[in-house]
């Protein structure tokens, strides 16, 4: 940073030389060097290879042959593809929107006043911290049509066996309601910030004004912790799209195809099939989809950020 | 508008007694200023007239409505809050018009009383702005403005001007007084500044502990304070205590000074107890002979005024000289009290004699 500034400084002066864009000072590099090594090495080099590998035929074992953009055309006919898209879709709409409404459900319970908050707050957080393989293990135990623990406590409520994750109907429903499960308390504990976050006069003025609860969260609360909101579903959406672990130990995409997203689709079409020059193009175009969706969301998330909106 | 009673209103926090059951009579379109101390109980007084605050015991009657035990929005008040409130993520327009959209009234009623808001306080240009891009006294305009288009039978303001500069406040103080004048809508209005109460208030009451010291005009509390606390709390610079006691006609102070007797006082009764003797330090003047000697400690010009403290025999008296006086630190100087202008109360009891 010195370096910079000391030859802006210098390039100001020199007046003929001013439209020569400025150099670093050579004793610059020797703090640069290893982040640029640290980044090449494992963020640019994988991606670049990535990009390489794409544009090949390239099947483990065998010669790889450069193709172009072959393999990103038959990723457009490729009905397998479009069907994990939508599969991915579905997951992740679902996976954000569940957690998101009892996520906010629950900051507003945690946010009252009541005996042992803290306890039963500390209670609620914990599948979070719990690691999805044994999570996985446990729900497919309790997702199993006979032995299954849900099952039986469906019948009580006189509700007939489910199939859950070994039907295709009820799959993805299925594996999303683990996902809530394990994720809601991230979303409640986001909430939960923005609702300390919020200034409480305001709902005194709301109150004097005439609003009922109901009218002070429609007005006052909502808009207030939308900020907070739209950072847990960017956060949920990043990550539900790109969800593998939980969906590749309890069903491997199946049954069928049934509960394939991109993800498990390029795992298996990689490492299943050892078709990497395929895989590769999926990973590309699925990188580049969610750089989108991010940008989108970051967009919407500057939108609803009334603390910043003198800055518009 | 309407009246506003409060009889008998207490308010207990747990064990805490903060409001010791208070009688208030505020007449329709009276503007009435609760002022004292910080911790007094004024802002408590003003929540539980506005509802946000439960009633411990006693009644409060707005019109000939008791409100102890409605909400606050059933109650028909406007509140500007010393923080001002603002909704954030609203524009100055939907700030104003929020109680009418709750109201559900129609949007040309609603952009109607809001303009008329805005142009009665000046907000026209900043009607899209949100409160962050708002300076301070915009701000309180937009909190004055919301109250405005509800059109309540009391305003309720609580220590409204307290987060702005000093100019900044003089200029508000005069619009909220002028608007007062111009609406005529009863206001309740606290604060801890006495200068702020004297010069907007038909009426002030100075509470201390949560107890009514004394309710009055401001000039009554000026010239004839009930006591000594509010002798203290009224008048700027405060005014002058000097413990004494009447001896041979004249108040002699535990010092050994000699100050005459206000003509109406009599020495007869006054005789044989520990008095205190008020002087407002703007009663005194400087003299070049024949008066009190006193040593300069202390000297404050701002032009129009000059603030001294002397040592008058042990007995320090603050003075306040409307004329050009050339003192110097250091310097004796003499002065001359009006014996009319001084105030006797009984040391042991405080009250005025």
């Amino acid at each position: 940073m010195v370096s910079v500034s000391m030859e802006n400084t210098s390039a100001g002066t020199r007046g003929a030389k001013r439209s020569k864009p400025a150099r670093l000072a050579p004793n610059y590099w020797p703090f640069v060097i290893p982040a640029l090594v640290v980044i090449s090495a494992v963020i640019v080099f994988p991606w670049v290879f990535t990009l390489w590998m794409s544009a090949h035929r390239w099947t483990l074992g065998q010669e790889q042959s450069f193709i172009g953009l072959e393999n990103y055309i038959r990723l457009a006919g490729d009905g397998r593809f479009w069907e994990s898209l939508w599969h991915t879709l579905i997951y992740t709409v679902l996976s954000v929107v569940a957690p998101l409404f009892l996520g906010t459900l629950a900051a507003l319970v945690f946010d009252a006043e009541f005996p042992m908050r803290g306890f039963l707050r500390g209670v609620f957080v914990m599948p979070m911290m719990a690691t999805p393989v044994a999570i996985a293990l446990v729900w497919t135990m309790m997702f199993h049509p006979q032995l299954g623990v849900l099952n039986y406590l469906l019948s009580f409520i006189g509700i007939g066996p489910l199939e859950w994750i070994y039907n295709q109907s009820t799959v993805i429903p299925s594996l999303v309601l683990v996902e809530t499960w394990q994720w809601t308390p991230l979303v409640m504990l986001i909430v939960l910030g923005g609702l300390a976050a919020v200034p409480r006069e305001p709902y005194e003025s709301a109150e004097i004004d005439g609003a009922n609860a109901w009218q002070k969260f429609r007005y006052l609360t909502m808009p207030m912790i939308a900020p907070f909101l739209m950072i847990a579903v960017i956060i949920r959406s990043i990550d539900a799209v790109k969800s593998f672990d939980i969906i590749y130990a309890m069903t491997q995409g199946g049954p069928g195809t049934a509960s394939e997203t991109i993800n498990i689709y390029l795992y298996n079409t990689s490492f299943a099939y050892y078709d990497i020059g395929y895989g590769s193009a999926m990973a590309v175009v699925f990188f580049i989809a969610i750089i989108a969706l991010s940008f989108v969301l970051l967009m919407v998330r500057q939108r609803a950020n009334w603390s910043e909106m003198e800055e518009r | 508008m309407a009246p506003v009673n409060i009889s008998n209103v207490q308010k207990r926090f747990g064990a805490v007694n903060v409001i010791h059951g208070i009688d208030i009579d505020i007449k329709d379109g009276e503007f009435v200023a609760l002022v004292g101390p910080s911790g007094c109980g004024k802002s408590t007084l003003l929540r539980m007239i506005a509802g946000l605050e439960e009633l411990t015991d006693g009644e409060i009657r707005i019109g000939a409505r008791e409100v102890s035990n409605l909400p606050a929005r059933d109650r028909d008040i406007a509140m500007v809050f010393q923080n001002y409130a603002l909704y954030p993520h609203m524009t100055v327009k939907d700030n104003m018009g929020f109680a009418l959209k709750l109201k559900k009234v129609s949007a040309e009623e609603t952009k109607v009383k809001v303009d008329r808001a805005a142009s009665i306080l000046g907000l026209e240009s900043l009607m899209d702005r949100y409160p962050r891009q708002l300076s301070g006294g915009q701000r309180q305009r937009v909190a004055m403005g919301r109250a405005l288009v509800r059109d309540p039978q009391v305003f309720l303001f609580d220590e409204p001007l307290s987060n702005l500069d000093a100019k900044l406040r003089v200029q508000m103080r005069g619009e909220i007084k002028a608007l007062h004048q111009r609406i005529g809508t009863t206001t309740i209005y606290v604060t801890h500044d006495q200068v702020e109460a004297m010069t907007m208030a038909d009426k002030i009451v100075v509470l201390h502990d949560g107890v009514i010291e004394q309710v009055g005009a401001p000039l009554d509390l000026y010239d004839r304070p009930a006591n000594l606390f509010v002798a203290g709390f009224i008048g700027s610079p405060a005014m002058n205590f000097i413990h004494g006691r009447v001896e041979e006609g004249v108040f002699r102070t535990l010092n050994g000074l000699t100050l005459p007797l206000p003509a109406a006082a009599n020495p007869a009764t006054l005789g044989g107890r520990e008095l205190v003797c008020g002087i407002r330090p703007e009663h005194i003047r400087a003299v070049t002979s024949g008066g009190i000697e006193g040593r300069v400690e202390l000297v404050e010009g701002t032009g129009s005024e000059i603030y001294a403290k002397l040592a008058c025999r042990g007995d320090e008296i603050a003075c306040l000289f409307r004329e050009r006086l050339d003192v110097r630190f250091g310097d004796t100087i003499q002065i001359a009290i009006d014996p009319d202008s001084m105030h006797l109360f009984d040391a042991e009891t405080g009250r005025r004699l």
